[in-house]
């Protein structure tokens, strides 16, 4: 069934981006000169245009128009297929002046020259010590420039089903090591029941593993890309889980939020849940029977590493085109730092914030009745400042994300093993990078 | 002897026949029974329950949630879609009626090369049209407006050649001519005598049209983006692109899904007998 969907999407996602490619050139006559480097405020009232994906984004966005008579936001959600739409509007000349873009595809938007440099706004610099300090080495390239503002992350934490744990009487897991213990005892005391799931086509998730164990995927010096996907780091973390898959001990036949996902939770065939802040409604509204059953504890560990990893999160982007830097950065840093928009943001379209003050909010700081009343957000908040902040994303994260599924596919399926699947990654990502005459090579 | 076992086979035959429509029936109705049987169910019950069996009752909670969330702006969108596939289809099918009429009862010259440019009309899928349309909106302003979406909704190449032929089967010359004769004009001879004779023919055209546009989803999507525009379909559709961070979404676009289909149902069930002898006179000629 997925696939179908898959296709109609790809084929509605294909014309859509013919169409817009094709007004571009329609349209080529308007010019687009507005270099974003200066700051200055415009006269008279203005309106932006902000593309994003989050549910309710559009009451976040009253409130401030409300308050800013002047300065008027427009939102479009793209969520259908974000990339596709706003890739399309950059060729057409016609992208917003703000768009949401996940950490992961800074990198390629920017070699693209999607992004306008907003560090000639005094408020824009300003905003750095305001945010979880690897949100903004990412959206600043490790360097002084502003291309975004971080939005929210995903730090990770591991949700286990206690009661199960109690049953059959298996501590619940601090360590890697331990969690494969785990994963033998529970499948021992009853052959239904798993420890988790391997959803092959879900690199996103991996790559949160591999964040953890700080297998840096990209370096940079040298005005070279170092690509090291196949690292000795990220080969701990693929032999780890093809040895769970191997002994049949993980499930991998699940998709990551499909119908069949939580059947299989209902049926307590599985016990725990690698995942991030956000999943935790996925549970508390597809699970309700489940309630009181399910706990939040930190991510298991490497050895006496206590690093923790992210999934997923976002950043709201200067786009290049737009004519109104002053009042983008104004708006931005609002929308990402004020208190009752990340309330809102949070209440609507479960955000989990990537600045310190949302960190803090009253609904991030009370128990959560359907954890037992435990103040899970309290782990996430741990997790969060123990992600590796020199992590870093390339320019070929998709590529590689796709030569990993295709593989981690087969691997799963019994052909091939997981150290195949970042072989055929990093050997993706430099040709890729080759194709696009990006200079790169092998690092170690 | 050999009489009763032809019957035996002739009903040994109509009960396969039967058994097979049975079949059949039950194959294309499943989803739409599993359709209201998910809507009456609570988002905790989708997964965790059996998909073809009821759970709870949330029929009407589920409805309040639907036409409650964002506003009220699933209220909205379906009155859109009504607006849209109702005048749509009414535009349409008096703009098919007068130029099968025309074609039928006219000559003039060019007439067969012109029927043959709208048979060709037929061929093309909509779908095809969007991009042009799009281009041609864009260039005219009309993009992102109701107009994007009701312009292209009111014609229809396979209305006109409906109404053709149910014209010439169905409208006498003789009839014409006596109207004429009696001081009647050119519009006055369409309206009192041809269109009224046309009827089913034309109900069938509003049908399809409706159904048509009701269900469509490619041009909207094409042509629209602000949400206040919205068909149904379109607005599902971006609802469910929202559901990873939003779970609860899910169960109101299943609820939405199963109020977007009644009104189809129920326009075919009042027009059926109308789409019938319409379909049957289209296909003598």
């Amino acid at each position: 069934m997925s696939t179908t969907v898959t296709r109609t999407r790809l084929a509605v996602a294909t014309a859509t981006a013919g169409i817009v490619v094709l007004a571009g050139c329609s349209s080529s006559g308007s010019s687009d000169q507005a270099s974003g480097s200066s700051c200055a405020p415009a006269k008279g009232k203005v309106t932006l245009q902000y593309w994003n994906t989050v549910p309710g984004m559009d009451k976040v966005v009253a409130l401030w128009n409300k308050q800013h008579p002047n300065v008027q936001v427009e939102t479009k959600n793209i969520s259908n297929d974000q990339y596709g739409t706003l890739g399309n509007a950059l060729k057409a000349g016609k992208a917003p002046d703000l768009a949401q873009v996940g950490y992961d595809e800074l990198p390629n938007l920017r070699t693209q020259s999607a992004f306008v440099d907003a560090s000639a706004c005094k408020a824009a610099t300003a905003a750095k010590s305001k945010f979880v300090p690897w949100t903004w080495s990412q959206t600043s390239f490790g360097g002084t420039g502003v291309f975004a503002v971080p939005q929210d992350t995903g730090p990770m934490a591991l949700y286990v089903r206690g009661d199960l744990f109690k049953k059959y009487d298996v501590a619940i897991p601090t360590t890697w090591d331990e969690y494969a213990t785990a994963a033998q005892k529970l499948h021992k005391a009853d052959p239904a029941l798993d420890i988790t799931f391997f959803d092959p086509n879900n690199a996103e998730w991996f790559n949160g593993l591999l964040w953890q164990n700080s297998a840096e995927m990209y370096g940079y010096s040298g005005d070279k890309w170092q690509v090291s996907v196949d690292s000795a780091q990220s080969r701990q973390v693929a032999d780890y889980w093809q040895k769970l898959i191997s002994e049949k001990v993980v499930r991998t036949d699940l998709a990551h939020g499909s119908t069949q996902m939580y059947a299989a939770y209902q049926k307590d065939q599985i016990a725990t849940y690698v995942g991030a802040a956000w999943g935790y409604s996925m549970f508390r509204d597809n699970l309700p029977k489940q309630a009181g059953k399910w706990t939040v504890v930190p991510m298991p560990t490497w050895g006496t590493s206590g690093s923790s990893g992210d999934w997923g999160g976002s950043t709201v982007a200067f786009m290049k085109g737009s004519k109104h830097l002053y009042e983008s950065v104004e708006f931005n840093t609002w929308l990402n730092t004020d208190p009752d928009a990340l309330a809102l943001e949070n209440k609507l379209g479960g955000l989990y914030p990537a600045a310190t003050a949302g960190l803090d909010l009253p609904a991030l700081k009370q128990g959560v009745p359907y954890y037992g009343n435990e103040k899970i957000f309290d782990v996430f908040a741990a997790s969060s400042k123990k992600i590796d902040t020199s992590f870093a994303w390339g320019p070929t994260q998709k590529t590689v994300n796709l030569a990993l599924q295709d593989a981690m596919a087969k691997a799963a399926g019994g052909s091939g093993t997981l150290d195949d699947a970042l072989a055929a990654a990093q050997a993706a990502a430099l040709k890729s990078m080759k194709d696009q005459a990006i200079p790169a090579e092998a690092g170690k | 002897m050999s009489k009763p076992s032809v019957m035996r086979e002739s009903r040994a035959g109509r009960t396969a026949a039967t058994a097979l429509m049975l079949l059949l029936a039950v194959y294309f109705l499943l989803p739409v029974y599993f359709l209201v049987v998910a809507s009456t169910k609570p988002q905790g019950d989708l997964a965790a329950t059996n998909g073809l069996l009821f759970s709870h009752f949330d029929l009407f909670d589920n409805l309040h949630t639907l036409f409650t969330r964002s506003d009220g702006i699933f209220g909205r969108w379906a009155l859109n879609t009504v607006l849209y596939a109702v005048l749509g289809a009414a535009v349409g099918t008096l703009i098919s009626a007068l130029c099968g009429y025309a074609l039928a009862k006219f000559r003039f010259r060019g007439r067969e090369f012109l029927f043959s440019v709208i048979l060709g009309g037929v061929l093309v899928p909509t779908t095809a049209l969007a991009l042009p349309l799009f281009l041609l909106f864009s260039a005219t302003g009309l993009v992102n407006t109701y107009l994007a979406v009701f312009l292209p909704s009111i014609v229809s190449p396979f209305g006109v050649y409906l109404a053709r032929i149910f014209a010439d089967a169905a409208v006498p010359q003789e009839l014409l001519e006596s109207a004429r004769l009696d001081g009647a004009g050119e519009f006055r001879t369409f309206f009192s005598v041809a269109f009224r004779l046309m009827t089913p023919a034309l109900v069938t055209i509003f049908l399809f049209q409706f159904v048509a546009i009701w269900n469509n989803f490619f041009l909207p999507m094409v042509m629209l983006q602000k949400e206040s525009l919205f068909p149904i379909t379109l607005g599902l559709y971006e609802w469910n692109g929202q559901t990873a961070r939003a779970p609860l979404l899910q169960q109101s676009i299943i609820t939405g899904s199963l109020v977007s289909v009644l009104p189809v149902i129920v326009v075919f069930v009042l027009l059926q007998r109308f789409w019938r002898s319409g379909l049957a006179a289209g296909s003598l000629k």
